[in-house]
């Protein structure tokens, strides 16, 4: 019975028991069916550490903002993720990664909407005729792809919590999925991109060889996302807090910054651990292959755990020892994560003391950035565009000063140019700034447009009712939080009744 | 490289554990919380404990024969190299286990749940797990021979909508039954009144936690990742692809039926959080064998089974169920079966699914699903899988728990439900007097951090 066994798929661990597999896996690098696998799962697990920041974004919004709010900030999570998936799969993952094919350019990809072409998400008829599973890595690929742009959509819910209109939310969230985001990762991380590090053209012989913006350079080093990611929805969330305006009271007749103290210190430190441990996929992860990447991956894995420690140090210092204030939950947690986007771009081509250098510098930025949004009396409930938006810059750049040539070689295969700190002639420090000042006017143009539109639309910011009572009673069904032995639950629910017939919706 | 896949597989599982918990402690009133967790806490330890037992042996043991497994009890004469799946099978015993703990929540007798687990996890589950799983069940998909299979087809459940969502999600149903309905969930008139549970922000981040688990509920059931990467990688899409979907099709359904009922327009964060848990249960059946458009129609179809059993179970069963474990479970758990059967697709079958072999020892395909042009076969392979699993689950949860009730042991007294469970049974609240200020959630300018 077990010679007629094909050696194949699903259930063989069932039905053969503890008999041996029959199929040889060879080992050949980069083409037995081990390395195929094992890039295929190396994508998978990324892409649900990634997916698993989602989650930590919502802890850490809902820790971060009244309670009052607390079930329009979740549901904004939610909504992103799903919205995200569904215009990532019809037409977000052809935008961004779509290559090669009559509609696609250097601006923008074109095939493969809706996962139609078989030939493109199928495996392979010939290899699978030789015996071995071609593990097409599609499918895996658009698994972690997608994580990453749920993450670029879901950092403007920070800027834009407690006062936004959920219709404006859903506007948006396709608006930056369906074209802001999958237009930059085209520029940036596909073979066709203008800015690209992968960017490849044939030449006289034949033979493919690269063909990147400015020669001497390697294309916009982006490893993970500082621009791609960060930048986008950092920019975004940037114009969205500036055009939809300061939460009432948020800022006095003189000026001077109320606070609107978050309502659960606990929930957004969990949050932030959460988003800390998925970034354990976001850098590492970004290798995309397995095979002879890991010493790189294990590289990406400490320089992100130094920036994220440089970040929340620094700001523990600037916030204590410069300002003189006790210390603070809050500003600590924004430090990590400006350390975490601002290693983002160069994981993979720093070393360590780098990257804890440029996690400080992080810090930094992220402390002038959120000092300087509120004199300018813009109100950014989470900071996110300090965090992702300046550190995002940050990040960009950084890669372009503290490139070492031995890193960049053994991530790139090449180093035409290194960064300035390493002898490097400027050629990588000018394309990171080409790409830094494109993604931002691009971003901020986009975004720009869609705020302001929306707001003439009147859809944007809800009434000052609405937001002085609280965005869950008004808009969500009552309040987030129902304690009290007494059966005060009934009590929640008939105001939630109260308050849903005292203010019909429009 | 198998078995570690099999493994983090069951740990990202197992993780789903704490998710279902913290979705239970948020939906429930803060005056139950210690008990909701506790039972979750115990029902995944007892869950062990019966898995070990009894459960696995019944379930895969190594000499079996078409109704239930007769070895490999207590990990018996089981070879070290299979310890990955036992742990792996007994995350799913597991979660099936636990869903029975939000459709009682806030009146259940500790002791009765505990029974209840060990009851589950050591003979209700196992012996449908091995209809459906085991290579002699008779329901089973995996056999060698297609005249073997039942109908000709066998029953694709790839990650078990029918084996763990159904069996959990009836048990919950006859539990529920059975227990009766909180105190005031019912008035005079017999009309439902809400009762909102404590926190939003534990029960979003259970759904999220579930989510992320759901990526090892689903790929991981391929059980091999050499070889079958593509399988695993296609399960993660369609996995994404039917939870999205199903958020989004119950958030918008919720709040077209609170439009229509009230004139008002509200967004519910619980419904677009079940909505989600709803589309995950519906394509555990046929992740691996539908193709990804088809997973946005399965979740988005699974939102509105979801939305309309909830309704159904409530104002039609008259029962109480506080997490709507019922609806998202026993319900979109059978959604999910007739989906296999009706979307599944011939190549994807052929690629998850070992090869069938005919009489002559030629390879021959297997039925598909009549969306994509099969038969009709397949489908009725599904409804007969169905029926069994309700009737097995019906006939032993339904008897259980009303021999509990006979003799008192099932539901708490009313002075200790009104009290809450905590304070009665556990020791004191969840949440110290002086963390709760009486006042300051809904004030127009916000409350202080109930923390600092």
């Amino acid at each position: 019975m077990a010679g007629v066994l094909e050696p194949h798929g699903l259930g063989r661990a069932v039905l053969q028991g503890e008999e041996e597999r029959e199929m040889e896996i060879r080992l050949e690098p980069r083409q037995g069916q081990l390395a195929n696998d094992l890039d295929i799962l190396w994508l998978l697990l990324a892409a649900y550490l990634v997916f698993f920041m989602q989650c930590g974004f919502a802890l850490l919004e809902v820790g971060s903002v009244r309670a009052k709010n607390t079930k329009n900030i979740l549901l904004k999570n939610v909504v992103d993720a799903c919205i995200g998936a569904v215009v990532w799969y019809a037409w977000g993952h052809s935008f961004a990664h779509g290559e090669n094919g009559d509609g696609s350019n250097a601006f923008i990809g074109g095939t493969n909407f809706f996962m139609h072409n078989s030939k493109d998400i199928s495996p392979d008829e010939q290899d699978k005729a030789s015996g071995f599973n071609n593990a097409n890595p599609y499918f895996a690929f658009w698994m972690f792809q997608w994580a990453f742009a749920a993450t670029a959509a879901t950092i403007v819910s920070g800027a834009v919590a407690e006062r936004c209109q959920f219709r404006a939310y859903i506007v948006y969230t396709f608006v930056i999925t369906g074209f802001v985001y999958p237009i930059v990762v085209h520029w940036v991380w596909s073979k066709e991109g203008w800015l690209s590090a992968f960017r490849v053209d044939e030449n006289a012989n034949g033979e493919e060889e690269p063909d990147v913006v400015f020669d001497k350079s390697l294309g916009m080093i982006d490893f993970a996302g500082s621009g791609v990611v960060h930048m986008t929805g950092g920019g975004a969330a940037l114009l969205a807090a500036t055009i939809i305006g300061p939460r009432y009271g948020r800022f006095d007749k003189d000026g001077m910054v109320q606070a609107l103290v978050g309502q659960s210190p606990a929930l957004a430190t969990l949050g932030t651990f959460i988003l800390w441990f998925g970034w354990y996929g976001f850098n590492p992860g970004s290798t995309l292959v397995f095979y002879e990447h890991m010493y790189v991956a294990s590289k990406c894995a400490v320089n992100t755990t130094l920036s994220a420690a440089g970040g929340g140090l620094m700001t523990l210092f600037i916030d204590t020892v410069v300002f003189s204030n006790p210390p603070d939950i809050s500003p600590i947690l924004n430090g990590l994560l400006a350390g975490l986007v601002s290693i983002t771009a160069g994981c993979a081509s720093v070393e360590p003391y780098g990257a804890l250098i440029i996690g400080c510098c992080g810090g930094a930025i992220y402390y002038t950035a959120s000092k300087t949004l509120k004199k300018l009396l813009i109100d950014d409930p989470l900071d996110a565009s300090p965090v992702h938006f300046f550190c995002g810059i940050w990040g960009v750049i950084s890669v372009g000063l503290f490139a070492t040539p031995a890193n960049v070689m053994n991530t790139y295969d090449r180093k035409p140019d290194v960064g300035i700190f390493y002898g490097g002639d400027g050629h990588q420090l000018g394309v990171q700034i080409l790409g830094a000042l494109t993604i931002g006017l691009w971003t901020c143009t986009i975004s720009f447009i869609m705020f302001w539109t929306l707001r003439s639309l009147g859809i944007l910011r809800v009434s000052q009712d609405q937001e002085l009572t609280g965005l869950d009673i008004s808009r969500h069904g009552g309040a987030a939080f129902t304690y009290g032995g007494d059966d005060s639950a009934n009590i929640t629910s008939a105001n939630a009744v109260t308050a849903l017939q005292m203010q019909p919706v429009k | 490289m198998d078995a570690f896949f099999v493994l983090f597989s069951g740990y990202l599982v197992f993780f789903m554990q704490c998710g279902f918990c913290m979705l239970c402690a948020g939906s429930v009133r803060g005056k139950n919380a210690k008990n909701v967790i506790l039972k979750n806490l115990l029902d995944t330890c007892f869950g062990a404990l019966g898995w070990y037992v009894m459960g696995y042996g019944l379930a895969f043991g190594e000499t079996a024969n078409e109704f239930l497994g007769e070895s490999s009890f207590a990990l018996r004469d089981v070879p070290h190299r299979v310890y990955s799946n036992w742990m792996f099978q007994y995350a799913f015993a597991a979660t099936a286990t636990t869903i029975v703990s939000g459709a009682v929540a806030e009146r259940t007798k500790f002791e009765a749940y505990l029974v209840y687990a060990f009851f589950l996890t050591s003979w209700v589950y196992p012996v449908v797990a091995h209809w459906i799983w085991a290579h002699t069940g008779w329901l089973t998909a995996f056999k060698v021979f297609s005249a073997d299979l039942f109908n000709g087809t066998g029953v694709i459940d790839f990650a078990g909508c029918g084996v763990v969502h159904m069996v959990g999600g009836l048990s919950g149903l006859a539990g529920a039954w059975m227990v009766g309905p909180r105190l005031g969930r019912f008035d005079a008139d017999g009309k439902p009144r809400e009762i909102p549970g404590h926190s939003a922000s534990l029960a979003l981040l259970g759904v999220f936690i579930l989510w992320f688990g759901w990526y090892g509920f689903n790929p991981g059931s391929a059980l091999a990742i050499v070889g079958a990467s593509d399988v695993a990688a296609l399960c993660a899409v369609n996995t994404t692809l039917a939870a999205s979907a199903g958020s989004i099709s119950a958030l918008l359904l919720s709040m077209i039926i609170s439009y229509y009922v009230s004139g008002n327009i509200v967004w519910d964060v619980i419904g677009a959080g079940n909505g989600a848990l709803a589309g995950l249960v519906s394509i555990t059946a046929s992740c691996s064998v539908v193709q990804p458009w088809a997973a946005l129609i399965i979740g988005f179809i699974g939102g509105f089974v979801y939305v309309a059993s909830s309704n159904f179970v409530l104002h039609v069963l008259k029962v109480d169920d506080p997490l709507d474990a019922i609806a998202v479970h026993a319900f979109c758990g059978m959604w999910g079966l007739v989906a296999a059967g009706s979307f599944a697709d011939d190549a994807l079958l052929r690629s998850s699914y070992p090869a069938l072999l005919d009489d002559s020892n030629q390879p021959v395909s297997r039925n598909y699903g009549w969306v994509m042009g099969g038969d009709g076969k397949l489908l009725v392979s599904a409804v007969t899988g169905i029926v069994a699993i309700l009737g097995w689950v019906l006939f032993h949860m339904v008897p259980f728990f009303a021999g509990l009730k006979l003799v008192g042991l099932l539901r708490v007294l009313p002075e200790q439900e009104h009290e809450g469970l905590d304070i009665s049974h556990h020791g004191g609240s969840a949440y110290p007097k002086e963390m709760v200020r009486s006042g300051s959630w809904g004030s127009a300018h916000g409350g202080e951090a109930y923390i600092k």
